[in-house]
């Protein structure tokens, strides 16, 4: 074995040593890529490479680069192409190579005797479908219709032809959905209010900010590429102030960080809102020429609002908010991020409404550079011609009115005399128990992991109880499964073709299918193709889903010429050569001051939010009451994305148990030490697990990361978290949010 | 604490008993001729320092390349050692074949052995801990090899002599007990890490137990004037324990990264 | 002064994110519980948030190596044309010594292979002209590749709070320290 940079050292060590040879013979490293003594320098050709784009619920969904050797994925990296990947993924990103390799993969269809039990045993895919399809129309037969038959899916895996799966659903007839989603809908509709749509700035535009608020999200942990265009803001000399009820690694970050009382942000933003109106700084030529009702809500303001009684609400002193409202209406451009984690109240969407508000009459909207930041769908574009499949002729539905089902529901609603029924996804437990005529018999789990992520997991389990079959499609072990009856192993990333976008940048790319698929496992839609076959076997017409697809196909069928030309692509295939940014004409969103709403303006007075029950002004509303002695937060981990990733043995070497953060001095006061194991408990449930005490945390609130550690460990955040509404998201999801945040708890010492 | 390294516990006091017993076999050579049995006590050293060779195999990944660890020379104490020791092995073998070892071959033995001892302690004292990155290893060898000696050397030596060994056992005992209860407690007083390995060794059974050790064989010969047959053997368990403390507790800069030094 | 590649961990831009750590388990698949490039906080008394500043640390490839230095098999090679201390594996008899002298820790023990291992630089893309994968893999710019023989003198250190002053293997990492925000707190 030679190597070509030790000249030196064999020159000096090897001329009495000839003993080396023999070593160099054994086999080392043989699962590794090359060894890391590798005698020749890395070469590409060494690989086939392969484009792929992470399908996770995440800012960043990043463009990959992935590396094949005898068909087995060896390494990934970002994409180079895309600026905003810019070559690097994520913690998260970086463990996919075990994910498709972890030997604790689901690998074939299995079937449990009894739930809980951990008795499972392998079954033939024709064996589950049978199992399966004779349950559906075993309902069908006794109900009349299929209504009994609910499914339950989000953010698992946002690859365009996995809406697939709602596609199966109608392709058996009408059935149960939870609709809405548990991320960000009282935002979605406040920004609907607002502005007419949900629509955000390219992120990339963040470094022409002179000022930067981030309110409530924390990019560090959850959009890590987002990182580098605030550092270069501030490098160019923006301020950048973070708001959050924890003093997260974003706000370590940041210039200021104000840490106010949660669910206060709505006081926070009308105070500053009601500084800036005494000082004469609004835009006038904005909200004149450009808005709706600026001067009802400075009127609000001037009788509801000082700068003292916001203070007195979030804590945050009021030559403080004076301070930097004066420098944010100051700076040109000046935006403000709002994060996902502030509108988890119930009062939430309200709360957003009153930052639009001071982006707006601070001129700041439609500017490069400034907006109000929260999230976009303008890339989403295709065909979902995975999720529009025709019901069986003579299906019996739903009779009476339904919203939309979630916000990425882009069917224009088909006028049909029935329709699916719809259940809040926030209320999933409640649902099942309250569902009558039909009751719900059978549910349908795909990229989603309710145990992990519905709300109050005692009534889940009582829920899940009720029902007579359960079917999870998961890569892993999950409590959900655990509760299932049957489970089908679905492929990642590399072992499908799909197509993925994001809701914050504008990046378009490629899913090639890189790897074949592992053991038994199949994608959302070749599972739907099994399932029609094995349904029409036993009752010809009974599903209209085609039984023989081909991933590719089916991604193609999803581009279409809008697509292109956003994309300025001539094809699909363009993209096998790096992923693609929008052909922005401003990256600024409603550049052209040409506002979705009723009034075509910026409506600070918005009817239509009136109309669905609201204040039309974005006035304050207050938070939930304590319901307990602590307040409970329960935000995104940096080792996961929801409960994915956590799991794995390689996440386990970086982030090996999970633990509740406290003051030091809440911690005094109940005599527990750092690093005491503790329990925490409210009239939702309780959990144990190890305290860390930081500052990091305000006083009189609890900090515990939302995560599934699979390996033997029950840690679940779900024990603690009621399903208690947020203020909107009916209007544009079809369900209101959730108070992830507005929750409490108290601790002990055990 | 890390790993006790049980193989590298063996293989240090072994192989230092074994020097020990040479030099003491050359410093009763300069006191008195006395009637000692030569040929059982060359093998003897010989045993201690071919069972510590073999039982410092059981530390290697891949023994049986052992012997490629003689490559660096140039530079790497821990291939010093190596050779030295086996030197003094095969010199000492080469004693018990004889019958027992003057001359040129004692003075060779000691060579390679206070060389053995030497590399010894420049090994266990790598930049990586502070609180040994000096001369402490050497001296906590040294006092080892000392008693251990004279210890294993009353086995074997004539009436003259005895009251010499139990002097020079003694006077070991009383320095090793001394330094090894100084030791941590000037650590206490210096770096993070010199300080977290005095703590370390404070709080370790295996350290007390040593000490323990130490003062029970003081108090044994304060009663009995010479050397118990015995005492050699419980003085050995003392000094493996004193030893396991040495590898086990000692703290190593890397657990600290991250924290104040 | 010679060409001599190093790290240059501005933990001032450093989010802890560990991005850096699995990218280089991404691309080497180290065996369950060796980490050659580890994300280690920084304790209160070096920067006053717990959890909130940190040392994204593998090799240093020092300039005068411990590990070269007591390595008794010659498993280790100092590169002359950029510094590189690379650990030949084949070589190594895993007598751990590398492991027990390493101030730094970087050295680990493989109990598959039972042998040492450690960071390589990613020295066979370095010969591609590629970048280590971490270097690659940072979001933020925080770790970057730096040739101290050019390296402008700037605010950059050495030995900061929280990392070993081992001086005479003058380890070849270089550090920018974070700063600490302005807190508002009710």
């Amino acid at each position: 074995m030679s190597h070509t940079s030790s000249s030196l050292s064999r020159r000096q060590f090897l001329k009495g040593l000839s003993v080396a040879g023999a070593a160099s013979l054994l086999p080392l490293r043989l699962l590794m890529p090359y060894s890391a003594q590798a005698a020749t320098a890395f070469s590409e050709k060494d690989f086939q490479i392969f484009r792929n784009a992470c399908p996770r619920n995440c800012y960043d969904t990043c463009s990959i680069k992935t590396y094949v050797k005898d068909g087995i994925v060896q390494f990934i990296e970002g994409a180079q192409e895309s600026t905003f990947t810019a070559g690097g993924l994520c913690v998260k990103g970086y463990a996919y190579p075990r994910r498709v390799y972890s030997p604790d993969r689901i690998k074939y269809p299995m079937v449990q005797d009894g739930r809980r039990s951990g008795n499972w045993r392998r079954v033939s895919w024709d064996e589950a479908m049978d199992r399966i399809s004779r349950k559906i129309l075993e309902l069908k037969e006794q109900d009349g219709n299929l209504l009994g038959l609910g499914l339950t899916k989000y953010s698992g895996n946002f690859g365009i032809t996995n809406y697939g799966v709602e596609g199966m659903m109608s392709s058996l007839g009408y059935t149960t959905r939870f609709v809405g989603t548990p991320c960000w809908p009282a935002g979605i509709d406040a920004q609907n209010y607002d502005m007419g749509d949900m629509w955000c700035n390219d992120p990339e535009d963040m470094v022409k900010s002179r000022y930067v608020i981030i309110w409530g999200a924390n990019p560090a942990w959850c959009s890590v590429h987002t990182m580098k265009y605030i550092m270069e803001a501030k490098r160019r000399g923006a301020k950048v102030v973070v708001i959050d009820p924890v003093f997260t690694q974003t706000a370590a970050k940041a210039d200021v960080f104000w840490q106010p009382e949660a669910s206060s942000d709505g006081a926070l933003a009308l105070g500053m809102a009601r500084h800036i109106l005494d000082l004469g700084m609004v835009d006038q030529d904005f909200v004149n020429a450009n808005a709706l009702g600026f001067e009802e809500f400075a009127a609000y303001l001037r009788e509801n609002v000082t700068v003292e009684w916001a203070a007195g609400l979030s804590g945050i002193p009021a030559e403080q908010i004076r301070e930097v409202a004066e420098e944010f209406a100051t700076a040109d451009p000046a935006t403000i991020w709002i994060g996902y984690g502030m509108q988890r109240h119930t009062n939430g969407g309200a709360s957003v409404r009153s930052v639009d508000a001071l982006v707006a009459m601070t001129g700041n909207v439609g500017k490069e550079g400034g907006g109000a930041r929260y999230g976009h769908l303008r890339t989403w574009g295709f065909n979902y011609h995975a999720l529009i499949q025709k019901q069986p002729e003579g299906s019996v539905g739903f009779i009476g009115a339904t919203g939309p089902k979630g916000e990425f529901d882009f069917t224009k609603g088909e006028a049909a005399s029935y329709s699916d029924r719809t259940f809040n996804i926030n209320k999933t437990a409640q649902g099942i128990l309250d569902a009558k005529d039909p009751a719900l018999r059978m549910l349908w789990v795909s990229c989603k992991n309710p145990f992990a992520q519905d709300f109050d997991r005692p009534k889940l389990e009582k829920a899940f109880d009720t029902l007579e079959m359960v079917v999870s499609v998961e890569q892993f072990f999950t409590e959900t499964v655990a509760n299932s009856d049957i489970v089908l192993p679905v492929t990642t990333l590399f072992e499908e073709w799909t197509v993925n976008v994001s809701y914050w940048h504008y990046w378009l790319g490629i899913n090639e299918q890189a790897i074949k698929p592992m053991y038994e496992t199949k994608s959302n839609i070749e599972i739907a193709a099994e399932l029609s076959k094995k349904m029409n076997e036993l009752a010809p017409g009974s599903c209209t889903f085609p039984q023989d697809i081909d991933t590719k196909d089916w991604l193609e069928k999803e581009f279409n010429q809008g697509i292109y030309d956003y994309f300025g692509i001539k094809h699909w295939t363009d993209l096998k050569n790096g992923p693609v940014k929008a052909k922005l004409a401003s990256t600024a969103a409603w550049h052209d001051m040409t506002f979705g709403t009723p009034s075509g303006k910026y409506e600070f007075r918005s009817d239509l939010c009136a109309e669905h029950g609201h204040e039309a002004l974005p006035k304050y509303k207050e938070g939930r009451k304590p319901y307990d002695e602590f307040r409970l937060l329960t935000p995104h981990t940096q080792f996961g994305l929801h409960s994915q990733f956590v799991n794995l043995d390689w996440m386990h070497e970086y982030n090996k148990e999970p633990f509740l953060y406290m003051h030091p001095d809440d911690a005094r006061e109940k005599n527990i030490r750092d690093l005491d194991m503790v329990r925490v408990f409210n009239k939702v449930g309780e959990l144990r697990v190890k305290v860390k005490l930081t500052r990091n945390v305000a006083p009189k609130s609890l900090v515990m990361y939302e995560a599934w550690f699979g390996r033997g460990n029950d840690f679940n955040v779900q024990n603690l978290v009621d399903d208690e509404a947020a203020d909107m998201g009916a209007y544009k999801t079809g369900a209101p949010g959730v108070a992830i945040h507005g929750q409490f708890a108290n601790v002990e010492r055990v | 604490m890390q790993s006790m390294e049980l193989p590298l516990v063996l293989f240090t006091v072994l192989s230092q008993a074994a020097v020990g017993m040479v030099l003491m076999s050359a410093v009763r050579g300069f006191a008195c001729h006395d009637g000692s049995d030569a040929r059982n006590e060359w093998m003897l050293v010989a045993g201690l320092m071919g069972l510590g060779i073999a039982a410092s195999l059981f530390h290697l990944g891949h023994p049986l390349e052992a012997y490629r660890a003689l490559a660096h020379l140039e530079k790497a104490w821990l291939s010093r050692e190596v050779l030295a020791a086996g030197i003094f092995l095969a010199l000492a073998a080469w004693a018990a074949a004889m019958g027992g070892g003057k001359g040129a071959l004692l003075w060779g033995a000691i060579v390679a052995g206070l060389a053995t001892v030497l590399a010894s302690g420049m090994t266990y004292a790598p930049p990586a801990f502070p609180a040994l990155n000096n001369a402490l290893p050497t001296v906590f060898f040294l006092i080892t090899a000392v008693v251990m000696g004279a210890g294993f050397a009353s086995w074997f030596a004539g009436i003259g002599s005895q009251p010499l060994l139990a002097r020079i056992f003694t006077t070991a005992l009383v320095t090793g007990l001394v330094v090894r209860l100084a030791v941590p407690c000037i650590w206490l007083s210096g770096s993070e890490i010199m300080r977290q390995s005095g703590l370390a060794w404070l709080g370790s059974p295996l350290y007390w137990v040593s000490i323990a050790v130490m003062a029970a064989c003081l108090g044994v010969l304060w009663k009995n004037r010479t050397i118990p047959v015995w005492l050699p053997i419980l003085a050995l368990l003392g000094e493996l324990a004193g030893r396991a403390a040495f590898f086990a507790e000692t703290v190593h800069t890397a657990l600290n990264i991250g924290s104040p030094y | 002064m010679k060409k001599h590649y190093a790290f240059l961990v501005d933990s001032e831009k450093c989010i802890g994110c560990f991005t850096c750590a699995m990218a280089c388990r991404n691309y080497y698949h180290q065996v369950e519980g060796v980490i050659w490039r580890q994300v280690y906080p920084l304790d209160e008394a070096i920067y006053p948030h717990r959890e909130r500043a940190f040392f994204s640390l593998a090799c240093n490839h020092c300039e005068n190596p411990a590990c070269l230095n007591v390595c008794p098999v010659v498993a280790y090679t100092k590169r002359e044309e950029d510094g590189v201390v690379v650990h030949h594996q084949e070589k190594c008899i895993g007598c751990g010594n590398c492991i027990r002298s390493c101030p730094y820790g970087a050295p680990v023990y493989n109990p598959v292979e039972k042998r040492a291992e450690k960071c390589s630089f990613c020295h066979e893309r370095l010969d591609a002209s590629l970048l280590p994968a971490c270097v690659q893999s940072c979001p933020t710019g925080a770790l970057t590749l730096v040739d101290l023989a050019t390296l402008e003198p700037g605010n950059e250190v050495q030995f900061p709070a929280g990392f070993p002053k081992a001086e005479k293997v003058n380890p070849s990492t270089r550090f920018i320290m974070p700063k600490v925000p302005t807190l508002v707190r009710r």
